[in-house]
């Protein structure tokens, strides 16, 4: 099938390649959300691939005004405009003459210009103009027919709430539907898409993330956490860890591609043994990425020398990569999107994220948060990336809480840090809850972080410290 | 009207009747309609008598061209008409896919042979 390239960042790939060519689009959203920026970015990037649009217009809006607020988008080209891009008011026919004559006017300016893109902005203004449902439902088909006819893929743009979508004739004609919207999420105002009809095509359903940027529109596709059977080679490698007695606990280090839920008390030292992980993997030649919500890497970067580890080396190597994003400015929905696509590019084999609890503070709900985890954990796994989650257990004392959000069910190995009490004083053990596909040591041990590295010593011997 | 006229003319107006027979249960006679409005603009910027073709829900008349005919026995109608068919079936083919389109053009072919074959150079 022949496909209208979007040339939006990831768009294309949500419709399995592109708009079926000569269809009909609708394009429906409140003021603000964004819709005539993106048919506007869709246009211009196919006037750089030589395709012709034809913008009609049907709103007061003058196209001064519209060219003046296009012109800070970095898709917008001066150069195109009235060659590949030719802007005309249909609203005044329509209004003038009725709605016949819109389409003759609509006819010859097809004729003269021979576009391969259609836009009306707005369809729903021309839907005000008809006295009735039934003759705007035949002049929407009639518009269709005449756009298909001359091998157009049309556009057309509407102040639509989500209500009127079932409802409304011309939503049962169109063969693509767009319904953009924005919601205000915890400190986030985000902006998303929904694709509610596609015809001729397979496309991703639910809710995408897109942002309006300097760029134009760029979309965050929805990690998809249901519906797809969890299939990946099993692979009996193991990374260790290089910390002796935690390999020697795990029978010699994490299966390769696993997930591993390193949960601990603040001062645990979370962050240590998850970048023990990747500098150990640097030192074989394995590509680790760090990304860090806590931690600015300068501060990791010390911290790592102050234990005697080589971590300039690796990092000016690029065996290591630390990444650090302020959690005030995390978005999972983009972010997660980001990290997939960093990890193929990149051929990361050991992964880190520093602390997925930063996660939980940016989603508005916790299975949303837990939806999102099991979407990145289950493509970390099929790209057999063996992962580390760090998360914070609020709970200084108890070993029985792994996380609030009863994460252990979307990770293969859990690893839990946590303090004791003896005679006055407070140490740190270890112990493993689980390894999935292999046996670890049930005992739990003490360990110290000190300048030499992480030190895993012995048993603990008074198990009834434990709360 | 002359019997050679008449033949000329009468060839070409059943196989434009068969093409349309044949694509409008794809497209229905409505867009059948458009899309015939549409192949007669696009040759009448080379050949205008072809805006003398008439066409309407009921079908395909070619009697206004035969007339004109009369008039102008050097009208170069072959052309024209197969100008217009093969553009049809053009953008028949890139509206409905390639397989539909071919599917008619066969039909044509089988009952029209040599007139489509000769118009795409073969």
């Amino acid at each position: 099938m022949e496909r209208l390239i979007t040339g939006i960042k990831n768009l294309d790939y949500i419709l399995g390649g592109g708009i079926p060519a000569y269809s009909l689009n609708i394009i429906s959203g409140s003021p603000g959300s964004g819709k005539t920026i993106f048919v506007q970015n869709i246009i211009f990037n196919n006037a750089r691939n030589g395709l012709k649009s034809l913008y009609l217009t049907t709103i007061s809006e003058s196209q001064l005004k519209m060219v003046r607020h296009l012109q800070g988008f970095e898709f917008f080209s001066n150069d195109l405009l009235g060659d590949r891009v030719i802007y005309g008011d249909l609203g005044a026919v329509l209004r003038s003459q009725g709605a016949s004559e819109g389409l003759d006017y609509l006819t010859r300016m097809i004729k003269e210009h021979l576009p391969n893109i259609v836009v009306i902005d707005s369809v729903k203004v021309i839907r005000d103009l008809f006295p009735d449902e039934k003759t705007f439902r035949a002049f929407v088909f009639e518009l269709a027919a005449v756009l298909s006819i001359w091998e157009i893929t049309a556009f057309l743009v509407g102040e639509y709430e989500e209500q009127e979508l079932t409802r409304l004739s011309e939503f049962a004609i169109a063969d693509g539907i767009f319904h953009l919207y924005g919601q205000e999420e915890k400190r986030f105002q985000k902006r998303y898409m929904r694709v509610l009809k596609m015809r001729g095509t397979s496309f991703q359903h639910g809710e995408h993330l897109f942002q309006i940027g300097p760029v134009g529109i760029e979309v965050y596709p929805r990690m998809r956490p249901e519906g797809e059977e969890l299939r990946y080679d099993v692979k009996l490698g193991r990374k260790e860890f290089g910390i002796c007695g935690l390999d020697e606990m795990l029978c010699g280090g994490l299966l390769e591609g696993t997930i591993t839920l390193i949960s601990g008390a603040t001062g645990t030292g979370k962050t240590m043994f998850a970048l023990k992980f990747l500098l150990e993997g640097a030192e074989k030649g394995e590509k680790g990425v760090f990304l860090s919500f806590e931690e600015p890497v300068d501060q990791l970067q010390n911290t790592a020398r102050c234990l005697g580890w080589e971590i300039d080396k690796y990092l000016a190597e690029g065996q290591l990569e630390i990444k650090f994003i302020s959690p005030v400015e995390l978005d999972v929905d983009k972010h997660a999107f980001e990290i997939l696509d960093m990890i193929g590019e990149k051929k990361v084999e050991r992964f880190v994220i520093d602390s997925i609890s930063s996660f939980e503070s940016s989603v508005t709900d916790i299975q949303k948060y837990r939806d999102y985890l099991w979407a990145i954990g289950q493509q970390l796994r099929r790209r057999h990336v063996t992962t580390i989650f760090t998360v914070l257990n609020e709970d200084l004392f108890s070993p029985l809480v792994v996380s609030r959000a009863q994460l252990s069910l979307i990770t293969d190995n859990i690893i839990i840090l946590r303090y004791v009490e003896d005679n006055s004083s407070i140490r740190k053990v270890l112990g493993i809850l689980k390894t999935r596909g292999s046996n670890h040591d049930n005992s739990l041990r003490e360990y110290e972080i000190s300048p030499e590295g992480i030190n895993v010593l012995g048993r603990l011997a008074k198990a009834d410290m434990l709360k | 009207m002359s019997e050679i006229i008449e033949k000329r003319i009468g060839h070409y107006e059943t196989l434009l009747r068969e093409m349309w027979t044949a694509s409008s249960k794809y497209l229905g006679t409505f867009s059948m309609n458009l899309l015939v409005e549409r192949v007669v603009w696009e040759v009448s910027l080379e050949y205008k008598e072809i805006e003398l073709l008439q066409y309407d829900q009921n079908g395909i008349s070619c009697a206004k061209m035969a007339a004109r005919l009369e008039e102008n026995p050097d009208l170069p109608v072959e052309d024209m008409f197969m100008k217009f068919i093969t553009r049809y079936v053009e953008i028949l083919a890139r509206l409905l896919g390639h397989e539909r389109a071919e599917e008619i053009r066969k039909r044509l072919d089988e009952e029209f042979a040599g007139d489509l074959s000769a118009s795409r150079g073969e």
